[in-house]
């Protein structure tokens, strides 16, 4: 369905202009001469990927240290005070494979704030006691917050360290609990010299901007050295099938969290994403009442508050609605995130989610479905670009997968344009329900780890009325069978998780 | 205080251009006949609308005993359909319509909210009216979404902040329903199955159009959708309900709780003072909205020395909450070591005490005045979150109107006035201090 919005919407990401200069990085200007605002996305090539090995957290406190760290030119409270009064911030996100410094500014103080901004990229004083806080910091997220205060998101990193293990991906983007402790300042500047090049950054900057402001951050940023592209290693494009592996940690918990996926060896720069889009969506839109897996396990079962699934990462997912843009990836998964079930239905949910995969790769998509999916996904993307900073964000996207036109605009024609052949034919081709990494957050891991590998009969009871097709249904569901081998079920006492 | 249904004999009708005020775009605020109030703002952002209902009912509202929970629970309800729009006809159109939407509750309020493209907004008006109207549900869909309920309390529970706060309320209050969160307590929660009667009940009392605003924001003719609103929200009857809500007794000595946390954290401190309801035109409220800025924000004194300097903690905040009724004045932090527990806790009692006797600099107060002129404005950068921070006033006061007193308020407030407000609140008898550490396990 084509709306007026989406319309002007393209209208105005096409107006963005890319173009490096010879002396400087990469500008991409998306003007809006009306707006307010001035925003900015820093995007410097490099994410925890980039990690040496052995040093793993390095990119993640090297832009800390930019991002909440004294300049050459003022300590960190100095700039606290002088960002105070424009009610203004920057900030960097860091995902595997890109950093951003963003913020945004109120157009009465542009030339304060940039000014801030700018001495954060460009004179960072990686000053001894900005480290210790933010190396303490980093190190205690590790170790406590991420692996007690939230089952899901502790399992939703752990799938994606174990489906790329080995590899450059493995580690969350903090690190590890014993790298970060051995991280010097050296390796920080290190680490910034080789990165934080012209060759490797790209400014963003959308808003009511003007041409002295592009002709100031050009000759400003003559001061990055030139470097050279530095691009990290990557895992294999579709690492090796290993059939049902399961990953239990053991922890106390009133409840039990699970994840389960693999690579999928697609990106948005595939012909197939699209079609995939369209399956994806029905089967799991992120927090969408509307979706399958939702319908099925939380509204018709009680089971739990929510079950989506996702062919693209999507951080914090707890947190954001919609997908926030600069945590794009070259290598992506395949994920279904089960919400907290009581400890009684852990098997139950677990078998009735990998039975509809099952079911969908077997049976593919109705028509009715794919149509209503087909409809939906193109009004619905309109709300991933709510501000001018997520569509710079999105644009930086674009180019991070090297797309000949935006995203949103290949939603618009691909999805549009898709066939329920297409879409059933890139089900088959990408989902496959016998090989996925499974991640379990529970405590009384043994008994549950006995049940697996016996595929012992996991019925669940209701306390309320409940359809006679529901639990006919559920027969079917708690005796589904899920063949994993002895030597693929690990149970991990949580305090060895990301050590 | 009361959130019956106010019927008004006539319509307030005020068109209202924001010269020299806070909010800077102009609007519309009309009362319908039953009590509807209906807040239209429309914006230059081409395409989008965003559509709220904001029901002042919320934790709040919990008056009787064995129901704390039940405005969140009643939230999830709202989705279960009608008789002109089943769950699967109400879902398929917000497929159709491809518009995102969800709701959320605390303590004051229920919120419902979508944003979608202009196209469809007469279709929302009818939906989304039709459901305020003539909600419809059966005891399997009430005893089935109780459970997500229960699914929700345990996602939320290995978040120690959570079980502090759960904690400190219960511990800060006797009487009042702020004692307990908007999830509620446990026990309510795993008997909301049995709940199903009270529930038509709690939906009779609060879902009335006097309880009730609407606030349309984005692209759209104000002069052709007030017409909209009129015909699909004319029949809703004005209900009768009038709550009495506790009132919570004086405290009269200093309270402390501790939760041993099962798994590892960092050790949490809560020191809260029993402080003043939001009142637009307070200068208590100001005041202490004030000063938690200025003494525990990041150009704070206690944030550089105990953030940045001696890195004791790693975050400290000082702030009052809007609320509608009293709730304190709230200075939370998170330490890296329990052995500096007694000494972060002296260091902010201390921060409390001279607050009372030691003026702000000027210079200071007006660049925090700045601050938070500019803090909201910040906030209206897209149509979504403009009709997401009109929220607050407009759950507190019933009408957008307010706002800029409130902001007018701000800008009147003297260094007089926060330490008037500090001598008045920070009274060790009115203190309450939680403390959350990782337990012997």
């Amino acid at each position: 369905m084509k709306t007026i919005a989406l319309a002007i919407l393209m209208a105005a990401t096409m107006r963005a202009t890319t173009g490096a200069a010879e002396a400087g990085p990469e500008l991409v200007q998306m003007p809006n001469a009306g707006s307010p605002f001035v925003t900015f996305r820093i995007w410097i090539k490099a994410g925890s990927a980039s990690d040496p090995a052995g040093k793993e957290g390095l990119a993640y406190l090297t832009a800390g240290l930019i991002g909440e760290g004294s300049t050459r030119a003022n300590a960190y409270e100095m700039i606290l005070k002088k960002m105070f009064p424009m009610a203004a911030s920057y900030s960097v996100q860091v995902d595997r494979e890109m950093t951003v410094l963003r913020g945004t500014v109120h157009k009465d103080h542009l030339q304060g704030y940039y000014t801030l901004l700018k001495e954060a990229l460009l004179a960072p004083a990686f000053q001894e006691d900005d480290f210790t806080r933010l190396k303490t910091d980093q190190a205690n997220f590790l170790a406590t917050t991420l692996r007690y205060s939230s089952d899901e998101e502790l399992g939703k990193a752990l799938l994606h360290s174990v489906a790329f293990a080995g590899t450059s991906y493995a580690h969350p983007q903090q690190g590890l609990v014993h790298s970060v402790k051995t991280l010097t300042l050296d390796d920080v500047r290190a680490f910034y010299a080789k990165h934080y090049t012209r060759s490797n950054i790209v400014i963003g900057i959308a808003g009511g901007f003007g041409e002295n402001l592009v002709t100031q951050i050009r000759k400003d940023m003559e001061a990055l050295p030139a470097g050279s592209p530095v691009a990290a290693t990557l895992p294999p494009a579709m690492p090796a099938k290993k059939g049902l592996h399961v990953y239990i940690v053991e922890k106390e918990t009133r409840s039990t969290a699970i994840s389960f996926g693999h690579p999928i060896g697609l990106t948005r720069a595939n012909d197939d994403f699209y079609p995939m889009m369209i399956a994806n969506s029905w089967l799991g839109e992120h927090r969408n009442s509307s979706a399958h897996l939702y319908q099925v396990m939380r509204e018709a079962r009680g089971l739990n508050y929510g079950d989506y699934s996702y062919i693209e990462w999507f951080p914090m997912g707890g947190r954001y609605s919609f997908p926030p843009p600069n945590a794009a990836r070259h290598r992506q998964m395949f994920e279904v995130w089960i919400r907290p079930v009581v400890n009684d239905n852990r098997h139950f949910a677990l078998r009735q989610a990998s039975r509809e995969i099952s079911l969908l790769v077997q049976n593919g998509m109705t028509k009715d479905a794919f149509e209503l999916s087909r409809d939906f996904v193109p009004n619905y993307s309109l709300n991933y670009a709510p501000t001018e900073s997520y569509r710079l964000g999105l644009k930086l996207d674009d180019l991070f997968y090297g797309l000949p036109q935006s995203h949103l605009d290949r939603i618009r024609e691909r999805v549009k344009n898709a066939t329920l052949e297409q879409v059933n034919a890139a089900i088959r081709k990408y989902i496959d329900p016998a090989n996925l990494d499974i991640v379990i957050i529970t405590q009384e891991s043994a008994p549950l780890k006995k049940a697996l590998l016996e595929n012992a009969s996991s019925p669940i009871k209701y306390d309320s009325p409940t359809p006679q097709a529901i639990l006919d249904e559920d027969k079917i569901i708690q005796d589904f069978k899920l063949p994993i081998p002895a030597e693929n079920v690990e149970i991990i006492p949580v305090e060895k998780v990301f050590e | 205080m009361r959130t019956s249904a106010l019927v008004l004999p006539f319509l307030i009708l005020s068109c209202l251009a924001a010269h020299g005020g806070v909010f800077p775009y102009k609007y519309r605020e009309e009362v319908l006949p039953n009590g509807l109030r209906c807040i239209l703002v429309p914006l230059d952002n081409p395409g989008l609308v965003a559509y709220l209902t904001v029901v002042r009912t919320g934790s709040r509202d919990e008056i009787e005993p064995g129901h704390t929970g039940f405005a969140h629970f009643f939230e999830h309800m709202m989705f279960r359909g009608t008789e002109k729009y089943p769950a699967d006809v109400f879902n398929r159109i917000h497929v159709e319509i491809g518009s995102d939407d969800n709701a959320f509750t605390s303590d004051d309020l229920t919120c419902y909210y979508l944003t979608f493209s202009k196209q469809f907004l007469e279709k929302v008006i009818d939906t989304e009216s039709d459901r305020f109207m003539h909600l419809k549900y059966a005891v399997p869909e009430f005893q089935k979404e109780a459970k997500a309920i229960l699914g929700e309390y345990n996602k939320n529970y290995a978040n120690p902040f959570f079980q502090l706060e759960e904690k400190f309320l219960d511990t800060a209050y006797d009487k009042h329903t702020y004692k307990h969160t908007t999830m509620g307590f446990i026990k309510d929660i795993e008997d909301m199955p049995n709940q199903y009667e009270y529930s038509l009940q709690f939906f009779d009392r609060f879902y009335r159009p006097g309880n009730c605003v609407v606030v349309v924001v984005g692209d759209f003719d104000p002069d052709a959708v007030m017409p909209l609103l009129k015909k699909y929200y004319g029949d809703w009857k004005p209900g009768t309900y009038t709550a009495a809500y506790p009132e919570e007794p004086e405290q009269t000595a200093e309270r402390t709780c501790h939760v041993d946390y099962e798994g590892q954290t960092l050790p949490l401190l809560w020191v809260g003072y029993k402080g003043p309801a939001f009142d637009p035109a307070g200068k208590d409220f100001a005041a202490l909205t004030v000063l938690g800025k200025l003494n525990f924000g990041e150009t704070s004194r206690i944030y550089q020395d105990l953030v940045l300097k001696e890195q004791k903690v790693d975050f400290i905040d000082g702030s009052i909450s809007n609320h509608r009724d009293p709730y304190p004045f709230s200075v939370l932090t998170r330490l890296k070591d329990k052995k500096d527990l007694d000494a972060v806790k002296s260091r902010i009692e201390a921060t409390l005490e001279a607050a009372k006797t030691t003026p702000p600099d000027e210079k200071e107060l007006a660049e925090l005045k700045s601050n938070l002129k500019y803090g909201f404005l910040m906030g209206l950068e897209s149509t979504k979150s403009t009709a997401m921070n009109l929220i607050e006033i407009i759950q507190l006061t019933g009408s957008l109107m307010p706002i800029e007193t409130y902001y007018k308020t701000i800008d009147s407030i003297a260094p007089a006035d926060i330490q008037a407000a500090a001598q008045k609140y920070f009274v060790a008898a009115h203190r309450t201090v939680g403390t959350l550490s990782s337990g012997a396990k």
